[in-house]
């Protein structure tokens, strides 16, 4: 059977430096995967992998069948990114309808002109984020958390069937990063959407026990939460701990 | 006298539009060295337009030249960035290629005529307090382009300064907006500097830009054309006051404008 996120061999390399080094995984839908690692250790560059926009030095990936990079406009049609929100220009003023319409117009050519339809379109993928009366406020208004709503209301809007997250937690207080982690589970059950979010801790997701990769250019380990979050195992991709970080709370319910 | 008087005020007044027009996008995308860079290529492109004339005793559009020169240059810089050289390193490689330009064809077009000097002056410091029917022509067929395409790809080049890497995941051809973007800005400071000059240009350019991101909760990218009106016409009225180059009173009411801005800001 071929899976539906297949990842063979595959090295990224930026002139001499290596970001992934023959990494292979395979996910099975519907799948809730967190990819764990140090800084530096790839899991953007797999992301991007994955969404066609680095271009594998070796290696391949099959996205629901498809090649990322060769078929890079099939892709995007299926799968949603949600950036680093540090990686968002704030200064840009730009209200909430207008970041989620993007999602909608990117099927159009421009000009991309809002419509009664697409403003219903925004309204509903709101009310599904919780994030209803928002969608004439400027994006720079809103919290650390409702602004990452806002980026996953856009991801969604599209109708993707993968979801892809960039650090969703980071930069948010814990009751904040737990809020999220409720929402996108949301999304994978009641939306039959996959999930595959990179993220520095696990505890906010822990409640709803996803499956792990552990990487550090490597994968070093495949599974569910508690099988992979094993000192042993850990030490393997953060060389140097001693003992299991609190960050990753294995077990512990803080929903 | 009247007819005259009123010519520099419209080529004021359009000259602003034009700078409106492009300044939004540059400020909030971050491309103000960007920018800056742009104008250095201009530069040299207008001194290598002045010695093609003088050479060759030819009337050659010597804003086509630098449009040209500036747009290859952008293209340089964008695809060093986008194979992997830092923005700053690919920047100022540009920025060298640029000045490199404007030394050797500034040198080489002295050689040549003794009026080339004086001639490419005139896009450094800006033309003399009287504009003329060919700066209103140019400005207006300028606009006539710019205008529409800005506003038609206005949210594209909202949405890219705003998350780039966003875009790309939903198909933008970053890569495509860009250089329309450059080519653009390459083409209205071009003829800015041709009226204007590239001082005063260097000057102007953000200042809309600025303001609209100051205040944009009430305004919007017409506020940006307003403002881009505005400076020009108080600056041309204020070099006729001080009796100095319209360029000059553009740049002074620029930093004003700049200033009174920034202590608005710190007070609010």
């Amino acid at each position: 059977m071929v899976s539906d996120l297949v990842v063979e061999g595959l090295t990224v390399k930026f002139n001499d430096y290596k970001a992934l080094d023959n990494i292979s995984f395979r996910l099975d839908s519907p799948f809730f995967t967190v990819v764990m690692g140090p800084n530096g250790a790839g899991k953007t560059t797999l992301l991007k992998s994955i969404l066609g926009l680095v271009k594998p030095s070796l290696g391949m990936i099959r996205v629901y069948g498809l090649d990322p990079f060769r078929e890079a406009n099939k892709i995007r049609q299926i799968v949603s990114y949600v950036p680093q929100v540090v990686n968002i220009n704030i200064h840009v003023p730009i209200t909430v309808r207008e970041v989620i319409a993007m999602g909608i117009y990117s099927k159009s050519i421009p000009p991309r002109i809002m419509n009664k339809e697409i403003e219903e379109e925004v309204e509903e993928v709101l009310r599904l984020v919780e994030l209803e009366r928002y969608s004439r406020k400027w994006f720079t208004e809103l919290s650390g958390g409702e602004r990452q709503r806002v980026l996953i209301a856009r991801a969604m809007v599209k109708g993707a069937k993968l979801l892809l997250l960039d650090e969703p937690f980071s930069m948010l207080d814990f009751d904040i990063k737990c809020e999220i982690a409720k929402l996108l589970d949301r999304i994978h059950y009641r939306m039959n959407i996959d999930i595959l979010l990179v993220a520095h801790e696990l505890s906010p997701c822990i409640a709803y026990n996803p499956q792990v990769i552990l990487l550090n250019k490597k994968v070093y380990a495949v599974g569910r939460a508690g099988e992979v979050l094993r000192l042993e195992i850990l030490k393997r991709a953060y060389p140097g701990i001693t003992e299991i970080p609190q960050g990753f709370i294995i077990g512990e319910d803080h929903a | 006298m009247l007819e005259l008087l009123l010519i520099n005020y419209v080529v004021a007044a359009l000259s602003g539009l034009l700078v409106g027009s492009i300044s939004v996008t540059l400020t909030t995308s971050r491309s103000i060295t960007f920018g800056l860079t742009l104008l250095h290529s201009i530069l040299g492109g207008n001194l290598l337009g002045v010695y093609l004339s003088s050479l060759y005793n030819l009337t050659i559009p010597i804003p086509l030249v630098s449009t040209l020169t500036a747009i290859a240059l952008s293209i340089i810089v964008g695809e060093l960035i986008e194979r992997g050289l830092s923005e700053d390193m690919a920047i100022a490689f540009s920025v060298s290629i640029a000045t490199t330009m404007t030394i050797i064809f500034g040198y080489l077009a002295s050689q040549v005529s003794s009026l080339a000097i004086t001639k490419a002056w005139t896009y450094i410091a800006g033309t003399s307090s009287i504009s003329s029917i060919e700066d209103l022509a140019k400005l207006t067929l300028t606009l006539f382009i710019v205008l529409p395409i800005v506003h038609l790809l206005f949210k594209e080049f909202k949405y890219i300064a705003f998350d780039e890497d966003g875009a790309k995941a939903l198909g933008l051809n970053i890569r495509f907006y860009r250089y329309v973007f450059y080519s653009l800005a390459a083409l209205s400071a071009s003829i800015l500097s041709s009226t204007i000059g590239i001082l005063a240009t260097h000057v102007v350019l953000s200042v809309p830009g600025i303001i609209y991101i100051k205040f944009f909760k009430r305004y919007n990218i017409a506020f940006s054309y307003l403002i881009g009106v505005v400076i020009m016409l108080v600056g041309y009225y204020l070099a006729s006051l001080l009796s100095i180059s319209p360029s000059g009173g553009v740049g002074l009411t620029s930093i004003l404008t700049v200033l009174g801005v920034t202590v608005y800001g710190r007070r609010s």
